[in-house]
Formats: C-alpha cells, structure tokens, sequence
C-alpha cells in the first residue's frame, strides 16, 4: 500500500499540554513527512492550536518530544524557526505599523553589523511575495491592508523563512473563494517542491481538494489519522463530533417580512459610496461581496460604530422613528452588531465569559446599580448553552477559549439582548462544522421571532443558505439585489467581481 | 493569478506616508509656536543659543526615554536617575573617573529597572516610580542633601562654552545623541524590533526576536542618556543638586507625547521627539523671556500637551461623531411628535 514512505520531517511523540488543570492536547502522536499535505481537523477547542503551538515550540509540552529530521526540537520559538517549522497563527500576528517587507522578514531580518541590509531585505521579501504569487506593495504599513492581504503578508512571511515544514492554522478563514484556490494551488506546488505542510482548516472540502493524510482530533486526542483517499468527508464530521451530526443543512426558512424596523439612506462612509438598505421585521438579508467591497465599513457606519460622511439611518421603535447616528444610543435602541474582527471589538479577553455575556446587559441584570450575581450566571449560562459553549464554564476568561468558541461568546452576548435589528459580520468565521449549523439556527431563530438581521458573510454557502435576500456589495456600493430563488454562487460571484460569468 | 494592491498614483502616495508618519501633529504644533513666538516674542530666536540650550535640557532625557515608551513601557525613574548620576560625579574627586562611574551607574540603574519588568514581572509604571523614590533618597543620602561641588571647577566652566557658533558641548552631546538613536531605531535591525515588541509583543516574539533582551537594551539606553544628562547638568553649573531634574520627567514625556510617541508603544520616533522638544523649549523660553513666571508657563505647557492628544486623528473623528450625534439628537428633539 505504502510502498517506500520517505522518513518523516516532523515527527512528534505522546504530546501532552495542560492549562491548569484541563488537559488541552492528550497524548498525540503526528508525524508528516516531505511532499505531504497533513490535514488536522477537528472541533473548536479540541486542541488542534494548541498542539501546532508546541510543534512550533511556542509553548513548551508536559510530556512528548518533538523531532525535525530526526533531531530533537529545543529552544522555544527560536530553536523551531531554526530548525525549519514555521507557523502561520489562526490569529493575526504582524507589527501594524512596519512595513510589508520589515513584517515578511521579521525575526529574519539581514543584517550586516547589526545594520539591516534595506536592499536585501526587500529583494527577499519580494521573493517570498512572488513565491505565493501576491503583489503588495513593500513599503505599505500592514496596519493599510485587507484583512486578506494581511493574512496573505503572514503567509509569505512563513515561507520566507524557507521552512521544511510550513503549518497553517486556519488560513483561508478570512479569504474569498477566488483567494482561497489561489492559496490552496500555491500550497500544492510547495508541497511538490518537497516542503512538509500541515494545514488546519474548518472547511471539510478544502481538505479533500489539496490533502493527502488526515488527523481528527477530538477532545485533545487523536480519533483517527488515515490517508485521505481512505475517507469520506461526512465520516471525518462524523469522527470530529463523535456523533452523527443529524442537520439539515438544506432547510430553507419561510421568510414572512413584516413591518419596516431599519431603513439606511444615502449613507456615505470610508470606502462606502451611497447605500440604501431596509431590512424589514423576521426578514434575513445578506451582504455578499468580495473582501475589501466596503460591506463592513457599510454595516460599521450603520450602527454608528463609524462616523458617517452622509446619510441617515432610522429605526422603528414600536413604531416610532428614531435616528441613529452613534453607537452607544444605538445599542440601546435594540441595536446589536457582532463584529468581524472578534478579538479587539467584540471582546474583553481577560474578563470572564459570564462578564462578557453580562456586559451589554448590565441594566436587565441589576437592581440599583449593583449587578445582581446570581440572576448574571444563569443568565449567561443559559446563552452560553444556547450557542454551545465548549466547555461551557462561564467563570473561564475568554481569552482561555479557542477562536471558534469565543465567537460563540460574542453571539451569546448580544443575543441576550433580544435585539430588533442585529448585524452579524462574518459569523461563523473559524467556528466548526457543528456550531456553525447551530449559529445558523440562532440567527433564522432570531428572525422567526420577529427581529430584522443583517448578516455579512464571504462564505457563499452560508450567505445563500441563510439569507432571504442577497444584496451584492462592490466599491461601497449596492450592485445588485437577488432574490433567494436566484441567489446562486455563479450570480452572486459575478455580480461581486463586476465580471459576467452567468451569460455571454 | 494575482492578488494584491495597484499601487496608487502621487496623491495616494502622499496621503499613505502622512498616515504612516506619526510626526505630523507635532510639526504643526511646531509650526505654530514658531509663527506665534516670531510675531509675539522674536528675541527667543535672537537669543537662539538659550533656547538651543533649553531644547537640548528637555531633549535629551526625551530621547531615551523614547526608546522605552516604543516599546509600551515607562521609565519615571529618568528624573532621579539624572539626579543620582551627578551627585556620583560631583563626589568623586577624579573627573574622568566621575564621569564613566555616572555613566556606569545609569546603565546599572537601567539593568535594575528591566530586571524587575522582565523577570519579576512588574508593571514597568510601578517598578520605576518605586526607583523614582528610591534613587531619589539616595541622591539625597550621597550628597548629605546639599549641593555638591565639583572639585575640577574650570573643566565645568570650559565645558559651559560654545564651541563653534552657537552649538555648546551640551548641544552638540544632544545633537550626536539624537543621530545616534534615530540610526538606531530605522536602521539597525535590534532598534527597528523595538517596534514590533511595542507593536505587537506575542507576534514579535513568536517571530523569534529575543523580546526580553530588547526591552533591557531599552531600559539601558533610557538611563544611560538620563544619566549623561546629569553629567552635563553637573559640568555646566560645577555642582551636583540632588534635587536636580524635578521638572525634567514631566517636561521629557511631555515632548514625546507631543511628538507622536504613542505611550502604548509600536508608534512613533525620536524625529518626533525632537520636534516635541522644540515646541516645548521654543515656548519656555520666549515665555521666560516675556516675564511669565514658571507656574503658568507649566499651564501653557500642559494645555500645548492637550492640544497635541486631542487631536490625534482617531480622537478627532470621535469627537466630531459625538458632537455631530449631540446636535442631530437637539434638532430630533425639536420636531414635535
Ligand atoms: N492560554 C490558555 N489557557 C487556558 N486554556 C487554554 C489556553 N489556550 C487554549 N486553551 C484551551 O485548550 C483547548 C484547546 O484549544 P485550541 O485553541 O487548541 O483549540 P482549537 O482546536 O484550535 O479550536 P478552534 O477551532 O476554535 O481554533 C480549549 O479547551 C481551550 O479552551
Ligand atoms: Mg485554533
């Protein structure tokens, strides 16, 4: 079956990590060897992090040992960048205010007594650039950049490095599908070049397209790991939850609109260019777009989290008209807005998940100014049950939880305050399989119950199962309008990208 | 395919380096205190070597503490540092010797600061106030709390001298220290990181960049320069005061602040520092020159200090949206329902 497999690159024993006591990884093996894509895949908050944080030696493990080549890894962060491995953090991880290039070379920058060689460091930064097939300009501060092009800065920071083993911790969560087989096709020609990939991706088919081994992790522990011609992408969901996952993914929600609860006219804002949007009681409407359109500087500039340059926003408050121009009036209008960038807008990482839930809520949730205990935790357990917390412990800061599950915390937090108009920016971005179905059934929840959602997503899948109506975003402004019964991934793209792909 | 940025004409060009720079305020700041001393008090630019001076007093401590705050520390202990180093000097009858332990005791002083940051893992706020006391009482236990003066008298008045022109050794000192810095920081690869353990310290040191060895370089640079103050305070009046520099700290953070220099670290330069330090040393001296007395020269300071925070840009927009949202809100309330 497996004629001569080459000898593994990485290759890593019995790894164990705790965090206090709960056991984060438990026990993994993984070897990956040159030529090779290794998938890891599994829940939020099985482990699958933390374990490419100790393989890049960021954290130290309790027990195991990890090997490059056959020679054993030590000296933090450092010795792994030497020894080859380089990791590309499911968070964000450049200095805002350098440079393209000084971001590409960081912790690799050349030098010549200590000076940095300017010229040296741009030609290899170019080089890496032109390796992942991307053009950015080298002198731009990354703080200017897409969320896209940043994380395409990260990559090819990676790859700089010339790494024997790359690994990639959910690259493609913030990119558009054009970007995303753009990726996946780089990574197959390093791969063919002999580079060892790891690849950490939520999306099953991604996996199956470029992969050539799968691990599920379940829990901190290896359920199975087999070459993916061996497998079905509903079995390793299957393996990952440990259940069968009974969803109906295709159930279509009978939107019933009622009245008028948000109307936005004329609004003008950085890179939005004059948008009408009404969203009416119990009706779902999508915003698609290409990365970069303007459709979160649009839904930013609604709910006053932005100042506008023009327009005005009015919401129905039991039939009364009320202007929006700023945030904080706007919340407690029965505004609610989950935003794209969880980490800094949507959460304080050092507070407890019960605090954050309770924070928007602090008026329902005390009596005299003094926050009611109590009355707090089973409130937020209630919601961190609701959108399936894991675990679900409410006294855990949230800075604890994986990327998946604090987004959960954010929904949880806004829906407590039943909002008549919410907008959720890219909601299920790094959430698994199973909580994203279960998001998806919070929102067409909301919606049954009568509140007006805004959902802006650059899944296409999810945007054209979720949504009543598509509006179609490109250059800050409105392109074009689809009908759930038109919506398809062919007219959605095409109205995106300004190309026609549809007819001709 | 390809992915990426067009790059954008002259006008995006321009308007992406003004966003990127972080100095702009300050030049305008500077701008305008030029204009309005040039048309109120002209004597402070014909007294240029006075203010020369002044800017070169607050500058320099400014300078190093700037290499700190880059990196989203603070270092309060500069004032007593400045202190403690000239009192060491003016005791020690040797005046070379003097001089290296002063400087000497500044990096030490800098080493102890970091240590209790990066190894007991203080905030650096706390850990430096606790050294602004404890140097300061020790200025005071080495000096019997008086004066001390400097046995080599003519070298502190031949160093009081200009040199060529204007430019005394003290200006000159400030000048080199601050090319030296700003090579330091934009060209050399150990200063350029102090960026990114200010910009974003998980990321710099999941990068590799030896983040604790950078925050003690810094910490070494910020006392050695506020202990070459103390040095060239001491020469320049031949006496060590251990009450010396009680005005520097706040007149030091004023001028990076001033400059742009972010104190949660990652934005800013010594550029900025400078153009900082001349604001404030343009104004003090033309202030004194026109008879103001120090306490509401310190009232102009702060208010140039307000100024050059409130309108940050983001603070600007945010400003602008609440004002804006406070009138929309009277005129809705006019419209009777
Ligand atoms: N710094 C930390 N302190 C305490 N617990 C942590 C810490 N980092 C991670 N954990 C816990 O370790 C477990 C594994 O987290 P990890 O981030 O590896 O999950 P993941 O598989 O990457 O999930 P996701 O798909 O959501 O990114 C989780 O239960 C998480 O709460
Ligand atoms: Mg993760």
């Amino acid at each position: 079956m497996k004629p001569d497999m080459p000898l593994p690159v990485l290759e890593a024993s019995s790894i164990v990590k705790r965090f206090g006591g709960a056991v984060a990884v438990d026990d993994v093996s993984i070897a990956v060897s040159a030529g090779e894509i290794h998938a890891v895949v599994g829940e939020n908050g099985a482990g699958k992090s933390t374990l490419m944080r100790v393989l890049a030696g960021i954290l130290t493990a309790d027990q195991g040992t990890v090997k490059v080549g056959g020679e054993l890894l030590e000296g933090g962060a450092k010795g792994s960048l030497e020894a080859g491995i380089a990791l590309v953090h499911q968070e964000l991880s450049l200095i805002p205010e350098m440079t393209v290039a000084e971001n590409i070379m960081l912790g690799s920058t050349p030098t010549s007594y200590g000076f940095i060689r300017t010229r040296q460091l741009k030609a290899a930064a170019a080089e890496a650039l032109d390796e992942i097939g991307v053009s950015v300009d080298l002198n731009e501060s990354v703080a200017r950049l897409s969320v896209a092009l940043r994380q395409f800065v990260e990559i090819a920071r990676a790859v700089a490095r010339k790494p024997r083993v790359l690994i990639l911790d959910e690259p493609t969560a913030t990119l558009t599908p054009a970007e995303t087989d753009h990726l996946l096709a780089m990574l197959q020609r390093l791969a063919n070049r002999g580079m060892a990939i790891i690849y950490i991706s939520h999306r099953i088919p991604e996996v199956f397209t470029i992969c050539t081994t799968i691990t599920v992790l379940r829990d901190g522990k290896v359920v199975d790991s087999t070459p993916l011609v061996e497998t079905t992408p509903s079995a390793v969901i299957d393996k990952m939850v440990g259940r069968e996952l009974s969803l109906d993914l295709s159930s279509r929600r009978v939107a019933t609109p009622g009245a008028l609860v948000l109307s936005a006219r004329g609004i003008r804002a950085h890179n939005v260019n004059g948008v009408d949007l009404d969203v009416r009681s119990g009706e779902i409407i999508g915003l698609g777009g290409l990365v970069g359109a303007g459709r979160t500087e649009l839904v930013r500039a609604i709910v006053g989290a932005d100042p506008r340059y023009g327009g005005t926003v009015t919401l129905w408050v039991d039939g009364h008209p009320r202007n929006i121009t700023s945030y904080q009036p706007a919340v407690r209008a029965g505004i609610g807005y989950v935003p794209e960038e969880r980490r800094t807008d949507g959460l304080a990482l050092t507070m407890s998940v019960s605090d954050n839930i309770a924070l928007p809520n602090r008026r329902e949730l005390s009596s005299a100014g003094v926050i009611l205990a109590g009355k707090t935790a089973r409130f937020a357990s209630n919601l961190a049950d609701a959108v399936g917390l894991r675990p679900p412990v409410i006294t855990r800061d949230v800075g604890e939880y994986s990327g998946g599950n604090q987004q959960k915390v954010v929904i949880a937090k806004w829906l407590g305050r039943k909002p008549r108009f919410i907008v959720l920016d890219e909601p299920t971005r790094g959430v698994d399989v199973g909580a994203k179905a279960e998001i998806h059934r919070i929102v067409r929840e909301l919606a049954d119950n009568g509140a007006a959602v805004l959902v802006v997503s650059s899944d296409l899948p999810e945007l054209l199962e979720l949504s009543d109506v598509i509006h179609v975003v490109r250059d800050g402004r409105i392109t074009g309008t689809l009908s759930a019964a038109d919506a398809n991934e062919k007219s959605v793209m095409s109205l995106a990208s300004g190309e026609n792909l549809v007819g001709a | 395919m390809k992915l990426g940025t067009e790059q954008s004409g002259l006008l995006g060009r321009v308007r992406n380096l003004a966003a990127r720079r972080t100095e702009g305020r300050g030049l305008i700041l500077l701008a305008l205190v030029i204009i309005v001393v040039a048309i109120l008090e002209p004597t402070a630019f014909t007294a240029y070597s006075v203010t020369l001076g002044r800017v070169a007093l607050i500058g320099l401590v400014a300078l190093g503490l700037t290499a700190v705050i880059l990196m989203g520390e603070l270092d309060l202990s500069v004032a007593s540092t400045l202190a403690v180093s000239g009192v060491i000097m003016a005791s020690i009858p040797d005046l070379g010797l003097g001089i290296v332990v002063a400087l000497a005791a500044g990096i030490l002083i800098g080493i102890v600061n970091a240590v209790f940051v990066v190894y007991v893992g203080i905030n650096s706020f706390i850990a430096t106030l606790g050294m602004l006391f404890a140097l300061r009482g020790l200025a005071f236990v080495i000096s019997d709390e008086k004066p001390v003066r400097l046995s080599n008298i003519d070298a502190g008045i031949a160093f009081g001298a200009p040199l060529i022109g204007p430019v005394t050794p003290r200006v000159l000192i400030f000048i080199v220290a601050f090319i030296a810095l700003q090579v330091f920081l934009t060209r050399v690869r150990a200063g350029r990181e102090f960026y990114a353990v200010g910009g974003n310290r998980q990321a710099a040191f999941d990068a590799g960049i030896p983040v604790r060895r950078r925050i003690f370089t810094g910490f070494m640079i910020s006392g050695f320069v506020a202990a070459l103050a103390g040095v060239i305070n001491t020469l320049e009046r031949t006496a060590a005061d251990p009450t010396a520099g009680s005005s520097v700290l706040l007149a030091s953070f004023a001028a990076a602040i001033i400059g742009g220099v972010v104190l949660t670290g990652g934005r800013g330069s010594v550029v900025g520092t400078l153009i900082g330090a001349l604001s404030l040393g343009i104004l003090q001296v033309a202030l004194t020159l026109s008879g103001v007395q120090t306490d509401i020269q310190d009232i102009f300071i702060g208010s140039i200090l307000l100024i050059a925070v409130i309108t940050d840009p983001t603070q600007l927009r945010a400003a602008a949206a609440s004002v804006r949202s406070f009138f929309q809100r009277r005129e809705k309330a006019q419209i009777p329902t």
